[in-house]
């Protein structure tokens, strides 16, 4: 399989800051060719080798069925990989289950709470099934649905529970048992932009206020770009890129142009790339993107080009890179936010 | 056992909480032994030539067998259901043993089958069957039923670890259920059945407790059963190695699930 590219950007965050402020604590998570495989004909990870240092938020982007889901499941020793290995705090997540899952919390993709029982009785059963003592588990639920805020609803069924009341209380039965990492699958899936917002800023206040490490999967490119220290873009079950999110959007170039058009595209893409101002030209099945020096400055000159060589424009736009082209970039397809 | 006992008590507060399920379990039996034991005595107690209120001593041990397949059965949709929802993800990334979640949900699964039995003890009495008046008796009798109530639960609960569905399941629980209900000396006794089913019977757990429980709850319930009644020590060594059997094939299914 072709190496993941890591970028390392200049400004800010690099991926050599980060290792050396962490040799002398290891890092979190280690994964070496790790594959699942479902079946003969469902491969859902194909071979994934990543390095997560300790107190950092690692975003696993993709699009649906790119093998997220499976990638926190072996990590989080639910199901066992079919190759390759895996280390959690330095535990292996086969043979050293039990000691990765002491120090890891979860929130699945799934809402998964028993609706008959209060939110409190959740997270006091949460905390049993680990063996906590009593006192610390009534100290850490009204410290928890204090940060969730969810003490007024405490005592309420959780069937009654909107679905971001359901979810906050996921976060804090996640948070519950104190872990040293803390993975959430699609932690904001289905929810409303408002609660989407708010579950991201507990996020944020936990990294402050805990320093744990994160993992996180999400096909919201916003999502990564905003909350992630690094992201590991998967897709097909590897990850075909990985670096800092601005690392990953810089090497696009100060603008992009997208052109969604018809005719030959062949004759003009070959007269872009000649261009000395285009960085990046993607072609994906129904679009054209530029990484340019300028856009605004350059769009008259490739509409130009465009009629020159035949190519029929039906729209053009200037934008910002994101993530979202990155991905486009590395897989041939746009990550789309349905 | 710390896990399995906190899994149970959950099982045990969403009972709590649901009125519901604690009336169905106790209305269930009451049900069993009035209606279907009030109608059979008068059909084969007569046909058997024995009087209403010894058939009924004869009955009762069977619907508490009867009953017990039905709370596992209920257990194992329970399971299958916390399964199919995510809810056992919960239990497998925590630090316990795996086969702690699976006796947890065993404990449950006997605790109603248990209360079930006394229930149907005491209204089996109260329609005429002479109850043994010896507590050690009662607690043997209480001690099988658990005992089968947690091999059958494990029959359950490794269907239930295997089907997707609620419908394969229940088709599944089927093919075991009522060979193990009618296979046996629930129902009539063990020398009016032909040979080929009397063999049968004798290979069912079914018929261990059900003996047992005539013996050691009934006053004349054992001798109804024919002459010949299967010993009591050997009733315990066949129910405890079936709770044994039957918790173990279902670790050994749920274990699977995990790969």
């Amino acid at each position: 399989m072709p190496a993941p590219t890591l970028l390392y950007s200049s400004a800010g965050f690099s991926y050599d800051d980060i290792m050396n402020e962490n040799n002398h604590s290891e890092s979190v998570i280690i994964a070496e060719g790790l594959v699942k495989r479902y079946s003969k004909d469902v491969l859902a990870v194909d071979g994934v080798d990543i390095v997560i240092p300790a107190n950092i938020v690692y975003a696993l982007l993709g699009p649906n069925g790119a093998g997220k889901t499976t990638m926190i499941s072996m990590l989080t020793t639910l199901i066992e990989p079919t190759a390759g290995s895996a280390r959690v705090k330095g535990f292996d997540v086969v043979r050293r289950a039990d000691e990765v899952r002491k120090r890891i919390g979860v929130t699945f993709q799934e809402m998964i709470l028993d609706e008959e029982l209060t939110g409190r009785q959740v997270l006091d059963f949460h905390g049993r099934l680990y063996g906590q003592p009593k006192a610390k588990r009534r100290a850490k639920i009204a410290e928890l649905l204090a940060l969730v805020e969810l003490e007024d609803a405490a005592d309420r069924r959780c069937a009654t529970y909107s679905g971001g009341m359901k979810r906050r209380l996921e976060l804090a039965r996640g948070l519950m048992t104190e872990p040293e990492v803390l993975f959430l699958d699609e932690p904001t899936l289905g929810l409303d932009p408002q609660n989407r917002v708010s579950i991201w800023e507990y996020v944020r206040n936990l990294k402050a206020d805990l320093g744990l490490s994160l993992l996180f999967t999400t096909h919201y490119m916003e999502e990564a770009e905003q909350m992630a220290d690094r992201v590991g873009i998967i897709d097909h079950g590897r990850i075909v890129v990985e670096g800092s999110p601005r690392a990953l959007v810089d090497q696009m170039g100060e603008d992009t142009i997208r052109i969604l058009g018809r005719g030959d595209s062949r004759a003009f893409v070959e007269t872009l790339q000649a261009l000395p101002f285009v960085e990046t030209v993607v072609e994906g099945e129904s679009v054209i993107q530029l990484g340019v020096d300028s856009g605004s400055k350059r769009l008259a000159e490739v509409v130009t080009l465009a009629n020159t060589d035949g190519f029929t424009i039906d729209d053009i736009s200037v934008a910002k890179p994101s993530l979202g082209d990155v991905f486009l970039k590395y897989t041939g397809r746009q990550l789309r936010d349905k | 056992m710390r896990a399995a006992i906190t899994i149970w008590h959950k099982h045990m507060t969403k009972l709590r909480l649901h009125p519901e399920e604690a009336v169905g379990l106790l209305i269930q039996p009451i049900m069993w032994v009035v209606l279907f034991g009030v109608g059979m005595r008068g059909l084969i107690g007569q046909g058997m030539g024995i009087e209403e209120e010894a058939y009924m001593a004869f009955m009762v041990p069977g619907i508490i067998a009867l009953t017990a397949l039905g709370a596992a059965i209920a257990g194992g949709v329970v399971w299958l259901s916390e399964r199919l929802q995510g809810i056992v993800k919960e239990y497998l990334v925590a630090p316990i043993a795996r086969l702690s979640i699976l006796v947890g949900n065993a404990m449950s699964i006997v605790t109603k089958s248990v209360f079930q039995a006394v229930i149907i003890f005491i209204v089996g009495a109260l329609m005429g069957a002479q109850v043994s008046l010896n507590p050690l008796g009662w607690l043997g009798g209480l001690v099988l039923v658990a005992g089968y109530g947690a091999g059958f639960a494990g029959i359950a609960l490794a269907g239930a670890s295997k089907s997707n569905d609620i419908g394969a399941y229940h088709m599944l629980i089927f093919l075991f259920n009522l060979p193990l209900l009618f296979l046996s000396n629930a129902l009539y006794p063990l020398e009016m059945l032909p040979r080929w089913m009397e063999i049968g019977a004798r290979l069912n757990p079914t018929s261990y407790v059900v003996d047992g429980l005539r013996q050691m709850v009934f006053e004349n319930g054992a001798e109804l059963a024919g002459g010949e009644t299967l010993s009591l020590g050997l009733c315990f060594v066949v129910v405890a190695a079936f709770a044994v059997l039957g918790m173990g094939a279902a670790y050994m299914v749920f274990r699977k699930t995990v790969q």
